[in-house]
């Protein structure tokens, strides 16, 4: 046996993986901190937890055997589990566009906001050198004093620079008019005096002082310096209220209890629309499961049948749609189905003199979303089927056929019976797939046409899925409390799918 | 043939192609309609299957090259497809490989090795997969925006956080080899065990070989997967030159801006390998996809 | 070469709860080819795979050149193992599969080469050095295994049913091979069978074991030579395992002891004299006394017992009979040359010959014969 050396053994084995082990605990360590320092005490608990698992995982011989389970587990946790758990956690509180920030941070922006005072008022003198501009601020109260700025470059971002009174101004005094040019820059000044001080732009002839609006009183209260008033947290909202009982935006992010759901279930502008995108994400999915299979079995049973003997080509020809990146036909068919410049509306112009109206139809566009789904989706029953014929012994048939049984008669009695019961979960999961078949809604319709009288978009089209996302990120107002609510509604519609399929799948493999 | 041939044979046989022949027609329809597009010219001109004059416009727009039209007038792509093209198979073959990786040895656990809850992690898994990620984009929306603070490559509008993201779908893949180990003779990594392998050498001599085929399944099955995924890239992903081909090719239709022409070009340039690419795999492909799951 | 040693050697599944083996104790000498019998459930095999290291060794001992090597890997024992399915490795040709191990073990290129090609000249694999599993019988298939653990030039060899995936002519042809092969390499052999037809023949010792029953001690039943357990089964349970047909038992008490001779008498009352030496034993003891169907006589004047004909199979050469008798346990088979007519329901007289006879005590354990045949 070659003995290696220190240096090998280090590099090696178990030198090697304990240096890798502490660097990525280093690493991890140094964002759990990061974390909990700016209040972020859920992701620092999750990844500390994980963390030390996967520490233990890798470094104890006890654990060899789930090194090989850990990462991909780790994979389901964080992006499976923890998202799941994460929505639910969601769905307790008022997250929105209008309330996105902690209770800190909303705290911080309103005694990060400044005043004019109106107390100091400087005039303004600009000198330019080139590129190079100063600012030349003389107190209007006492002409000897002058503050001049360190040079800047004309900018459109917000800058901050200091002056002093022992800076010389370099280069021409601007005319007014030049000055009038550089208003846009000069606006997004900030002068810093030597004694803290900050100056902005009040006129064009002026810079005046700025101080903080708020300065912090009791049990997280804001003190009103201009006015003198206190605002208050109201944690039953979320805002800051002011004396008037006025909300203050922004607002922050607090837990609210059942609210989401209760609004889901009773609030009229909700619970309408939701009923019936529940209904009709019902009834999507089952009927896209029923075409498809009726579709998929009767073209399953042809190709297999022996005397088509070029069924091969009609084979591959058949799975086209599913070969297709979905989002590329879907896109296709939205483009295809145009009212005015579709081609499907061409041809059935041309042939029948009518020209539905497939996205503002509310019927229509269910049919016309059916019709979608089954093309995309029968090849995948096609090829279940396919398999599970060939597993049907060819004698059946044949005793049958002495039975003088016809093809309806052997459908019904032979290949019906012997495929439903491991076609059972595959039908669940097609079920569970299309109800949540949110490709397919957002590509081809986004939900539309719009309901109406709904607090929030919502659309004749839309299922549950698409619903939700157009709560969370539709174009006005971003309410994920409320759509977490939904989508922990929708986790318990396809938790009692999946038991329902496992349920199945159990049930074909104990045969 | 030992089947029992009805009288009529004859006369099933043309009527059940008359029907095959008529269905694939109007299968094939979108697919013909939107080749004819991408050759005609203008995004709105109305034509027979065969354009009348046939025009390169929306195929130059495709490929990022600006077009001059009969009146002179210079027309500027719209869309960078070509970068989108290149962010999917970025993101998917990164993604895949990782998939890969993940479930061959997760598998490899599941199917040989004995350890706790082994039994319930793999009902949990199968429970779980029932979960889409569209289920979650809340989550995955604030998650990655609050991680991007802390590591920016995981941010919201990072390829980085979509790749990540995506792992969480190894569970599928899991099952698919996870069956195939199975079917593969215990005695033979025994066997290299007594001829001095150890647990790794076993593993990476024997069983890995073996199982290239369905490694291959997996890993096309995952690109083809995440090359079509829309929800969660069309949430992480927001700028333009950043998005890929799923989230980027509905822009081509919006109703404000309607390139109908434009999008069936790159329709086919992006949709044609990745057809291909199933079609020839598809023989192996099937097996995989009939164990479980639906293609997403 | 190499000796195993194995000291009170335990194998539970399940912490100490219920227990597959239990207490073997067994040494198996340089060069020695050692089979393990026993019926299905026994451990056999799983006793062999705990030797080679697929399986723990739950508690006891087990040294191979009085090394212990209960905790070293498989791959560091050093022993060579042919498996019931062969476990040719289906990627690879017939060199590869055989230059494996040796490859792993980085041993220099020529020396691999040469060893698989005198391996393969030993088992005449020569022209099928280049082809892949698949594309051979399965008798070719067998002798690569083997092959495969030849080269590696193991301290011991172990076999796992190894013949059990063959036809019937090369089980044969295969059987004789070994026990050419192992005379030449004499190399320490531990086989697994159920067919105790390849134990007889092949083994200098047999290990006998049986399904461990509930609170028994061991379930090693006997270790022997091949003739030593058949005319000296020390127990019912190997008196009935080895030998075919099986053993004829019949419940009786002893009416008189002895240190020569013994005196049974049948619950159906017929006596029958033995030669068993049951000094130790009382008059008035439950035994079994079993005899094996080729020693019956059917023109005997004493020790007699009348059975009538359940069914008879007349197969040219002999003949077998099978009675109904009120004292017999299972069944009463008679194997018989001559080839008279006998019709099914006639009684039928035969004689049990004293020196022929087994005496077996309540416990199971077999009074020691006194007038067996000598062998070496």
């Amino acid at each position: 046996m070659k003995k290696p050396g220190a240096a090998g053994a280090v590099l090696s084995g178990k030198g090697l993986k304990w240096a890798l082990v502490a660097l990525i605990d280093l690493a991890l360590l140094y964002v759990v901190t990061l974390m909990y320092a700016q209040g972020e005490i859920a992701f620092a608990l999750v990844i500390l937890l994980l963390g030390g698992i996967g520490t233990w995982v890798f470094t104890s011989e006890k654990a060899y055997n789930f090194r090989y389970v850990y990462p991909s587990l780790l994979g389901v946790i964080l992006f499976v589990v923890f998202p799941l758990i994460y929505t639910v956690n969601v769905a307790f509180t008022n997250y929105s566009s209008s309330n996105l920030l902690t209770f800190e941070r909303v705290k911080q922006i309103h005694l990060a906001k400044r005043y004019q005072s109106g107390d100091d008022k400087y005039t303004l003198a600009l000198y330019q050198s080139g590129e190079n501009y100063q600012l030349q601020l003389t107190d209007k109260d006492d002409n000897t004093r002058a503050f001049v700025t360190e040079g800047f470059a004309k900018s459109k971002e917000k800058l901050r620079i200091n002056a002093s009174q022992d800076i010389q101004p370099a280069g021409d005094k601007l005319a007014m008019r030049n000055v009038i040019k550089m208003r846009t820059s000069l606006k997004k000044l900030t002068v810093v005096l030597p004694d803290n001080r900050e100056l902005v732009m009040t006129s064009l002839r002026e810079f005046g002082a700025m101080a903080p609006l708020f300065t912090e009183g009791e049990e997280g209260s804001l003190i009103n310096n201009q006015t003198g008033s206190v605002a208050k947290p109201d944690f039953e909202t979320g805002y800051y209220l002011d004396e008037n009982g006025k909300t203050m935006t922004p607002g922050f992010t607090i837990y609210i209890g059942w609210d989401n759901f209760t609004k889901v279930l009773t609030d009229p502008g909700i619970q309408g629309p939701f009923l019936k995108i529940f209904t009709w994400t019902l009834i999507f999915a089952a009927l896209t499961v029923v075409f498809t299979l009726v579709v998929g079995l009767l073209l399953a049973c042809l190709v297999q049948w022996e005397p088509l003997k070029e069924s091969g080509i009609y084979r591959v020809l058949l799975i086209l749609p599913y070969a297709v990146p979905a989002f590329i036909s879907i896109l296709i068919f939205r483009g295809l189905f145009n009212q005015n410049f579709g081609e499907i509306n061409m041809v059935l112009e041309a042939l029948f003199g009518i020209s539905p109206e497939w996205f503002t139809n509310e019927y229509l566009a269910k049919s016309m979303i059916l019709m979608v789904n089954t093309w995309l989706g029968y090849p995948y029953m096609m090829i279940l089927c396919m398999g599970l014929l060939k597993a049907i012994p060819e004698d059946l048939y044949e005793a049958s056929a002495i039975d003088g049984a016809g093809p309806i008669q052997n459908l019904m009695n032979i290949t019906l019976p012997m495929i439903i019961k491991p076609l059972t979960p595959l039908l669940i999961a097609s079920f569970a797939f299309n109800f949540n078949n949110f490709v397919l809604i957002n590509l081809l319709t986004g939900g539309l046409p719009n309901m109406i009288g709904a607090t929030t978009p919502a659309g004749a089209t839309d299922i549950l899925v698409s619903y939700t996302f157009r709560i969370a990120f539709g174009q006005y107002g971003q309410d994920y409390g409320l759509a977490s609510a939904i989508a922990a509604l929708i986790f318990l519609v396809v938790g009692a799918i999946a038991w329902a399929n496992l349920k199945a799948t159990r049930s074909v493999q104990e045969q | 043939m030992a089947m029992v041939q009805p009288r009529n044979l004859k006369y099933r046989v043309w009527a059940a192609r008359l029907f095959m022949i008529l269905f694939i027609c109007i299968i094939m329809f979108p697919f013909l309609m939107i080749i004819s597009v991408s050759f005609r010219s203008g995004n709105f001109a109305t034509g027979s299957l065969i354009p009348d004059n046939p025009s390169l416009e929306h195929w130059a727009m495709a490929f990022g090259i600006p077009w001059e039209n009969a009146d002179g007038s210079i027309t500027q792509p719209t869309f960078p497809v070509l970068i989108w093209l290149w962010n999917s198979i970025k993101i998917s073959v990164l993604t895949s490989g990782f998939i890969l990786l993940l479930s061959t040895t997760g598998a490899y656990a599941f199917a040989r090795l004995k350890f706790r809850f082994k039994q319930s992690m793999l009902t949990s898994m199968m429970i779980l997969q029932m979960f889409p990620a569209v289920l979650a984009l809340v989550a995955f929306h604030t998650i990655f925006d609050k991680l991007g603070n802390f590591i920016p490559w995981l941010g919201l509008n990072t390829h980085g956080a979509l790749i990540v993201a995506y792992l969480g779908g190894v569970t599928m893949n899991i099952w698919l080899i996870k069956g195939y180990f199975e079917s593969i003779d215990n005695a033979l990594e025994e066997s290299a065990a007594i001829d001095g392998a150890t647990p790794w050498q076993a593993f990476r001599h024997i069983l890995l070989p073996l199982s290239v085929p369905i490694l291959a399944v997996v890993f096309i099955l995952a690109f083809i997967g995440v090359i079509g995924e829309y929800p969660v890239a069309s949430v992480l992903l927001q700028d333009m030159d950043k998005l890929t081909l799923a989230v980027g090719s509905k822009q081509f239709l919006n109703p404000q801006n309607y390139l109908w022409g434009d999008f069936a070009a790159a329709a086919v340039l992006t949709g044609l390998p990745i057809t291909l690419i199933f079609l020839l795999a598809q023989r192996y492909l099937v097996s995989g996809l009939t164990s479980g799951g639906v293609k997403g | 070469m190499a000796e195993v040693k194995l000291v009170n050697l335990d194998k539970s599944y399940d912490g100490g709860k219920s227990y597959v083996l239990r207490n073997i104790n067994l040494d198996i000498n340089d060069g020695e080819f050692v089979a393990f019998v026993g019926p299905s459930g026994c451990g056999k095999s799983t006793l062999l795979r705990m030797i080679c290291g697929l399986e723990d060794i739950t508690s006891g001992d087990l040294s191979i050149e009085q090394e212990r090597v209960n905790d070293m890997p498989p791959n560091e024992r050093r022993v060579g193992m042919v498996f019931q399915s062969y476990a040719l490795y289906p990627h690879m040709t017939v060199r590869e599969n055989m230059a494996f191990g040796l490859k792993l073990s980085k041993i220099d290129k020529k020396v691999i080469n040469e060893r698989v090609e005198e391996a393969a000249r030993t088992l005449q694999l020569e022209p099928l050095l280049d082809r892949k599993p698949k594309a051979m019988s399965g008798g070719q298939r067998q002798r690569v295994a083997i092959g495969r653990s030849i080269v590696q030039e193991p301290r011991v060899f172990l076999f796992d049913e190894p013949l059990s995936n063959l036809d019937v002519s090369l089980r044969v042809q295969m059987r004789q091979e070994l026990a050419r092969l192992h005379s030449r390499l004499k190399t320490t052999a531990i086989y697994v069978t159920h067919d105790q037809v390849e134990a007889m023949t092949l083994a200098d010792k047999i290990v006998v074991l049986s399904p461990l029953a509930e609170g028994s001690e061991s379930n090693l039943e006997q270790v022997g030579a091949p003739l030593e357990l058949f005319h000296h089964p020390k127990n019912l349970f190997v008196a009935g395992f080895i030998g075919s047909p099986k053993m004829n038992f019949f419940r009786g008490e002893i009416v008189a002891t002895g240190s020569e001779t013994t005196q049974v008498k049948l619950e159906t009352g017929e006596m029958i004299q033995t030669y068993n030496d049951t000094s130790y034993a009382a008059i008035g003891d439950k035994v079994t006394l079993g005899i094996r169907p080729q020693d019956v006589l059917t023109n005997a004047e004493e020790n007699n017992v009348t059975g009538t004909i359940n069914a008879l199979e007349r197969l040219g050469t002999e003949t077998f009979v099978y009675l109904n008798h009120p004292a017999i346990v299972e069944a009463f088979t008679v194997r018989i040359e001559d080839h008279r007519r006998r019709e099914e329901g006639e009684s039928f007289k035969v004689g049990l010959p004293a020196e022929s006879c087994h005496l077996f005590g309540a416990n199971g354990q077999a009074f020691q014969r006194t007038r067996a045949p000598q062998f070496d």
